[in-house]
Formats: C-alpha cells, sequence, structure tokens
C-alpha cells in the first residue's frame, strides 16, 4: 500500500506526522491521511472482502464486494476507494452489510460455473473463499439455466482465459494499464455480454503475462504451463530468489512431490514490486529435469571410479597439491559461476589465494574491465527518487527485464524522467542540468560507458548513482565476494592473475596444469571449442558440478555439486541486496554442500582455521571479512563507502 | 490502408481537438462507420495508429456501443421492437412473420444482402404506435405482416435513403465541427418520421 499514489513513499515521514483516527466496528485507529478504509480496517485485522481492489492498482470500485456502512452515509460505501477522515465511523460487520456481501456473491455466482473441482485456482480461490466466509450457502437459481461463455480461450502461449470463472474485475486491464503499459487486454462489448480479450483475439505479446494469473482473484486466467498440474495444498513452498537474472526478484517456489511446479511472486516492493517477467517465472522446468552428477568419480587412466567424497577430496587435493609443489599457484586456474551462492564463492577465492596461492580466479569469461563498488550506488527503489534516469543500451532491461516496469512505474507515477539512449551517447548531448539526483544504468560490459557518463552528469549539486546490470543470479555477489582475476572480496586489491577466457587459453597452451571448476558447466559451455580444447589439454581438473556435461566427462575428479534449488546460503542481486536462498529441492546426491566441500579440500591440502563450512558459518565469517555485508544481513544492501567519502 | 485519405484527415482533426487523444475514438469510429458502413478490424488498427492508441483500446469503445457494426450489413436496417408495449399488440407473431420473410434469423444479412433485421432492441419510444418498427431509421407504427411486406417491397426496389444526413449535419453544425461531416449511410441519429400505414 505504500507504493499507492496516495502515499508516496517519499512523503512517508510527512504522513507520518498527519495521521487521522477512525473508528471501525468501534474499535479506534490512527492511520495516516490518505489512506484509504479497506487498509485501515486491515491494520486493525478486520478483513473486507475485495475483489476490483488491488495494492499495487489504483481503485475503481466496480465489484462492490466491500461495501461498508460509513457514518451517516445514505448508501453504503466502498472500502476500496474511500478516504478515511478524522472522525470516520466505520461498520463493517451488521447485518445489512452481511446482507450486500451475500447478495453480490449471489450475483457473481449467478453464471459462475461452479467447475471448482478442475480449476486451477480451486483452493486459492478468493471466490471460493468469500463464498464460503460471506456468501449464501444455497442458490436461488437453477444450475442448469446458466449463460455459458467461453472456456479454455487461449490468449497466448503463456496464457489461457476462462470466460465463465471472470467476475470482471478488471485487475487485469487495470494491470495492463498501469504496471505494464501495454494494454493488451480489454474489456469487450457490454452489459451481461461483456468479456475480457485482447484486440481482435490476437496472441497476447507481453513479456509480463505470468503475472495476470496472479492479479486475477478467481481462475479466469491461469498459466498454461502450472494448467492441471498441482493442486495448491499439495504445494510445499519455498522462500526463493529467481534463478533467471540477476534483478533479484523474490519468489515463492512451489514444489510438489519434489518436482517445482511454479514460481510465484513474493511482493518486495524494494526489489520487483511483486511482479516477475516471464523469462523468470516459466523458467520452471529445466530444474526438474537434466542429467546429474550422483556420485564423486576419480578418472585414471580411462578407468572411472565411484568413490566416497572423502577419498574423492583427498585425491583432489593430492592431485592440486601436487601441481602446486612442481609448478607453483600460477600454474592452476579456478573458474566458478555466478550461479554460486556468495559463501561458496567466497570460501572458493580463498581458497585459490590462501591455499593454492593461485591469482588466476574468475566467474565468467567476459572482459570485464574496471569493476569497483561504485558501480551498484543507485538502489531499485530508488529509481523513483531520481529525477532522470539514463538508461545505456537495450542490455540493461533485456537482462533484467522486471526493471522495466520500475522505470514504468517511476515514469508514471513520480514523473521520472527516463532517458534511453546508445551506450556509447555523450553526455554533453543529453543536456542534463541541474538535477538534483541522476540514475545511470548500464549493463556489465558497457560499465566504462557508465562510468565516463556518471562522471560528466556529477557537478556540485547533483548527485548521479549508478545501477550497473550484472548477468547470472549473483553475478553481483561474485564480484563483491572477490571471485575476479583483479580485485580480492570487497574490492580489494591483490595480485593480479589471470581472468576465465586468459585462464582457457593458458590451459590449451599448456601453461596452466590445474583447473578447479566449481559449478562451471554452464560458464564453459559458452566457451565452446576453447573450453572443450582447454578440458582435453589439462590433466588435473577437479570438478564440483551438479549436471553432467562436458565439465564432468573431462574431470580427474568430480564431486557432485547441488543445483541453485538445493542451495542454502545468500546471493546478492544487482543494486547489492543481499538475499538469503534455501533448499526448495532434497539434493540429488548425498554428497554435501559446496561450502562444505571446499572446506574440507581446504583442510586436505594443509589449511587451518576454515571451520565446519556450514554455510550459516561461512555467511558470518564473510560478513566478518567484508565490511558491507556485515550491515546488509539478509534481505539489506550491501552499501559501499564511495570513493573519497570519509569511513 | 483501409481508409480514406479525407477520413484520415478527419480523424487527424479529431485528435487535435482534444486534450486527450482518447476522447477522439468515439468520432472516428463514426468517420470510419460512415465510409465503410461497418468497422472492420484493420480500420480500428488504422484509428489507433492515427491517435497513438492502443488497437485493442478502440476495440473496447466499439464493441461498447451497439450502433458500432463489426461486419457489413445489407443495404437497408429493419428494427422490430419487441417491448412490452409491442409485444402486448402482437410484435412477436410481427417478427416471427419478418423471420420467415427474410428467411434469416433476428441479426442476420439476407442472403441477397439487402436486408438486415434484429428483434433484440430497446425500447423504440413509440408505445402508442405500437408495434412499431424501423426501417432505415425511419419509424412505422401500427405495423401488421401485411403492412410489413409493403413495406419490404418497396425497399427492396430502392437504395437506402440518407436518413439523417441533414440531422446529422446539423447537430455537428451546432458543436463546432466541421461542415463537411460525411453523409450518414445507415446508422446516424435517427429522424423520427412517423408514417401512419394509411399513408402507403
Amino acid at each position: 500500500m505504500a507504493n499507492k499514489t496516495t502515499t508516496p513513499s517519499s512523503s512517508e515521514g510527512l504522513a507520518e506526522a498527519e495521521k487521522v483516527t477512525v473508528t471501525i466496528d468501534g474499535r479506534e485507529v490512527a492511520v495516516p491521511r490518505g489512506s484509504l478504509v479497506v487498509d485501515a480496517a486491515s491494520s486493525l485485522g478486520i478483513h473486507i472482502p475485495i475483489y476490483c481492489a488491488h495494492p499495487k492498482l489504483d481503485p475503481v470500485a466496480v465489484c462492490r464486494m466491500c461495501l461498508v456502512r460509513v457514518g451517516k452515509m445514505p448508501r453504503l460505501q466502498p472500502a476500496c476507494a474511500t478516504v478515511v477522515s478524522d472522525g470516520m465511523v466505520v461498520t463493517t460487520q451488521s447485518p445489512e452489510v452481511a446482507k450486500v456481501r451475500e447478495g453480490m456473491l449471489e450475483f457473481l455466482l449467478l453464471n459462475h460455473p461452479l467447475d471448482c473441482p478442475v480449476c486451477d485456482r480451486g483452493g486459492e480461490c478468493d471466490l471460493q473463499d468469500f463464498a464460503v466466509r460471506y456468501g449464501p450457502q444455497t442458490s436461488r437459481f437453477p444450475i442448469t439455466q446458466k449463460s455459458h461463455a467461453a472456456k479454455a480461450v487461449v490468449l497466448s502461449d503463456k496464457i489461457e482465459l476462462d470466460q465463465e470463472r471472470c467476475i470482471l474485475c478488471w485487475r487485469c486491464t487495470r494491470y495492463y494499464d498501469e504496471i505494464t503499459g501495454e494494454k493488451e487486454l480489454v474489456l469487450v462489448r457490454r452489459g451481461i455480454d461483456t468479456v475480457i480479450d485482447s484486440f481482435n483475439g490476437e496472441p497476447l505479446t507481453s513479456d509480463f503475462q505470468g503475472n495476470l494469473p496472479e492479479v486475477c482473484p478467481v481462475g479466469a486466467l491461469t498459466h498454461r504451463q502450472y494448467r492441471f498440474q498441482a493442486r495448491p495444498w499439495d504445494l510445499q513452498r519455498t522462500k526463493g530468489i529467481c534463478p533467471e537474472c540477476s534483478y533479484g526478484c523474490n519468489i515463492n517456489i512451489d514444489a510438489r512431490d519434489f518436482e517445482i511446479k511454479r514460481f510465484a511472486s513474493r511482493d518486495n516492493p524494494q526489489v520487483e514490486d511483486m511482479w516477475l517477467c516471464d523469462r523468470g517465472r516459466y523458467s520452471v522446468e529445466k530444474w526438474s529435469h537434466g542429467s546429474r552428477v550422483r556420485h564423486p568419480l576419480i578418472r585414471a587412466g580411462g578407468e572411472v571410479r565411484e568413490v566416497g567424497v572423502d577419498e574423492a577430496v583427498a585425491e583432489a587435493a593430492r592431485q592440486l597439491g601436487e601441481v602446486l609443489r612442481l609448478h607453483g599457484g600460477g600454474a592452476i586456474g579456478v573458474i566458478g559461476s555466478p550461479m554460486l551462492t556468495n559463501e561458496e564463492l567466497w570460501l572458493l577465492q580463498r581458497l585459490a589465494r590462501e591455499t593454492l596461492d593461485c591469482h588466476n580466479c574468475d566467474h565468467q569469461l567476459d572482459e570485464l574491465g574496471n569493476v569497483s563498488a561504485d558501480e551498484h550506488s543507485l538502489g531499485i527503489a530508488e529509481i523513483e527518487d531520481c529525477e532522470t534516469v539514463v538508461v545505456l543500451g537495450a542490455e540493461p532491461e533485456a537482462n533484467t527485464p522486471v526493471l522495466t516496469l520500475r522505470l514504468h512505474k517511476a515514469q508514471l507515477r513520480r514523473g521520472v524522467e527516463v532517458r534511453r539512449v546508445e551506450h556509447d551517447a555523450s553526455p554533453a548531448s543529453l543536456g542534463i542540468k541541474g538535477k538534483r539526483l541522476v540514475g545511470v544504468i548500464a549493463d556489465e560490459v558497457h560499465r566504462a560507458y557508465a562510468a565516463d557518463m556518471a562522471d560528466a552528469l556529477a557537478s556540485g549539486n547533483t548527485l548521479v548513482k549508478r545501477l550497473t546490470v550484472t548477468r547470472g543470479v549473483n553475478g553481483r555477489g561474485a564480484k563483491d565476494m572477490g571471485m575476479l582475476p583483479t580485485q580480492g572480496p570487497g574490492y580489494s586489491r591483490v595480485t593480479g592473475g589471470k581472468d576465465g577466457r586468459q585462464i582457457l587459453h593458458a590451459a590449451s597452451a599448456g601453461a596452466i596444469k590445474a583447473l578447479l571448476l566449481v559449478g562451471a558447466e554452464t560458464v564453459l559451455r559458452g566457451a565452446g571449442i576453447l573450453a572443450e580444447k582447454a578440458l582435453a589439454k589439462v590433466d588435473v581438473i577437479i570438478a564440483i558440478e551438479p549436471r553432467a556435461g562436458i565439465v564432468a566427462n573431462a574431470a580427474s575428479v568430480v564431486i557432485p555439486g547441488h543445483t541453485y534449488f538445493e542451495k542454502r546460503g545468500s546471493v546478492t542481486n544487482v543494486e547489492g541486496r543481499v538475499q538469503r536462498v534455501s533448499p526448495a529441492l532434497p539434493p540429488a546426491t548425498a554428497a554435501p554442500q559446496e561450502t562444505r566441500v571446499l572446506a574440507m579440500l581446504a583442510a586436505a591440502l594443509g589449511a587451518t582455521g576454515w571451520g565446519t563450512g556450514d554455510p550459516f558459518e561461512v555467511n558470518t565469517m564473510l560478513s566478518q571479512a567484508i565490511d558491507a555485508y556485515r550491515g546488509a544481513g539478509n534481505g539489506g544492501r550491501a552499501l559501499w563507502k564511495r570513493q573519497g567519502e570519509p569511513r | 490502408m483501409t481508409l480514406s485519405a479525407a477520413s484520415r484527415s478527419e480523424i487527424q482533426g479529431y485528435k487535435a481537438r482534444y486534450p486527450e487523444p482518447r476522447s477522439a475514438v468515439l468520432p472516428s469510429l463514426w468517420v470510419v462507420q460512415h465510409e465503410l458502413g461497418y468497422l472492420p478490424v484493420p480500420a480500428m488498427r488504422e484509428i489507433a495508429g492515427i491517435l497513438g492508441l492502443e488497437p485493442s483500446e478502440v476495440q473496447a469503445v466499439a464493441t461498447f456501443y451497439s450502433m458500432f457494426l463489426d461486419k457489413p450489413a445489407g443495404e437497408h436496417s429493419v428494427v422490430v421492437c419487441r417491448n412490452v408495449s409491442c409485444a402486448l399488440r402482437g410484435a412477436d407473431e410481427l417478427a416471427a412473420h419478418v423471420e420467415r420473410t427474410l428467411g434469416c434469423p433476428s441479426g442476420g444479412t439476407t442472403s441477397d444482402g439487402q436486408f438486415t433485421w434484429e428483434s433484440t432492441v430497446e425500447c423504440l419510444g413509440a408505445c402508442g404506435g405500437a408495434p412499431a418498427i424501423q426501417v432505415d431509421h425511419r419509424f412505422h407504427e401500427n405495423v401488421t405482416p401485411e403492412v410489413m411486406d409493403a413495406i419490404l417491397g418497396r425497399s427492396r426496389s430502392q437504395p437506402a435513403p440518407s436518413v439523417g444526413g441533414e440531422s446529422e449535419a446539423a447537430s455537428t453544425k451546432q458543436r463546432g465541427e466541421p461542415k463537411t461531416a460525411p453523409r450518414a449511410k445507415r446508422t446516424s441519429r435517427p429522424k423520427r418520421a412517423h408514417i401512419d400505414p394509411g399513408d402507403l
């Protein structure tokens, strides 16, 4: 509700002072001026049924479900659109209100098909719930005389519409109006004939269709991917972070029988604001399938042996130790992945730098340029506070789609000027002058251009903040943790080493004798022939890898890894928000989590002071080592001191 | 492009007239219906293009109003009122007669493209002369099946009169619209020309 136009977040401090007192069902409550009756009631724990009202959308008051008695007003008023005033007396529980609710529900159910047993929404449907709680127990209208409309209308490859189940609350059309601005769904015809439809029945093309079934209060709009997959009460829900990009959208992971069935939004107003993109939402399937590595393996002389974890770790330590002794740490390359947790990445770079005396560390293969903490000073929600936001190139929104919705909201609700320019646009040509706060958003491969842009726009009164769109769910965390060739944890200065691509080149040339690869399958697969050459040339390849593939096939020692949804740990999003992830699926292997394996490996190499490798313990250790993470905790942002700022 | 240059420029004119382009949707739809006789999908897309709206917004407005047609209508329109007064005076039999005579159900168009007729309309407001019908927007009262046959027979041989063209021009002039408002083809504002069956 804090994101409503009626209570803009910047004036929250002001609203604090301006409270009005209302009495609802005989109980007094002080709420900010401008609040709606429905929200004031909910702050008292009083439930008012709503269909058309939605916390992220403007009120329209079309469903008439929330009618309540307000003071001496002659008629009942919609609680979702009535703004509180001082001394207002509201009655939500009276025979009069109960009768109206019953009547409204009887109308809504008049032509509703009552196909709940085969409806995907059954069990989490507001129509079901309110009918039980507030509705009449029986209908006065014969079920045989219902008027029927089209069922299972395919709106796109993602969404299906059941026009009979629709109660015409307008939430989906308003979602398209207010949240995406695409207006793909409208109300067609009128009266009893009104239906929701797209223009000329053409397929929806939005990148954000998956939010439609979530705003729909009934089973009219449903996910095609999730159709008939599960009943809500069969689902086991885990809080998590969307795996598809670095934006860090908060999701609920709904699994049934150890298979992820859907991702549902978990409203975090600071990040995704409850809207997910289709790329993320419908990326469900790949997590329950695919060939896995289940047992530790040692590959020697053309033979592959299944071994225990202890033996695999000892053998890995022996092989790495031998290369270290004969050729030094410079002959070892360590490649991680942006899909790893902060804890894993921090341990991995520590293992490389401290135990293996190796500075060839990276988590990806692109040329990154000068990475610094400055590049993520702008928070996602802070975009709304900017006067102007400069978006360099098309990549930021392509790589983090939900950013588009935040920019749209900033434009629509807060009047932020959004300038989309080429990545190499000249700052002078933009004519941005005399602004208080300017945001610069760029993809990570364009960070040098963004730095120049930010420097040029900054002046005495203009503060410029940057948001750099990293790649991979923990691409930001990998950099913060120092899984970089030239910088250590917290962007500290360290002895420079080879970057990811240079490691592969050196490996295929024979200069690198050993590779330690953790979850690097996806990274290396992107390098094609170069990776294949490197893997074929190097004899000592220690891999911690969840999936079968080129890495597991080439490695001399393979220890089964865990996929992103089998792990405990934390990941950091584009704006530096550190968010916890916990297992949504049971592990496909009996091997311990990567942090534990890395600690075992360090111990086997003779290191001390590594602890047990428990993710929480590692998290405590890395928070002590990196200042910004100490303050972030779970869900907060890792805020870095800007260069030149006093400590 | 489905629309003529004249229609396009007229829509441009409406767009310029209002602070919100959405306000120009209704007059633009009339322009199209006057030119083409109905609202084909490409034309709605074209309106949206000119006004800078999404096509879906134009369609939402077009489908809301029952006087906008989504498919080509016959040369003549026949509307049979079946509201209370007319029903009491035999409108149901009259409608059944029309259906038999024209050979298509209410809402349909005859195979020769001469007539589009419907009987699901709101009260025509001619209860005093029930049962009442409208043929090409002209009222006929106290209609019997025989009178109906005569009216249909007479219409069949003639092109549809541009009824309401004058009144449309007059009323738009009041609102300060250009004098070149197009002549209504079929679905303009009805002119109440009461015709007594005795005149026939």
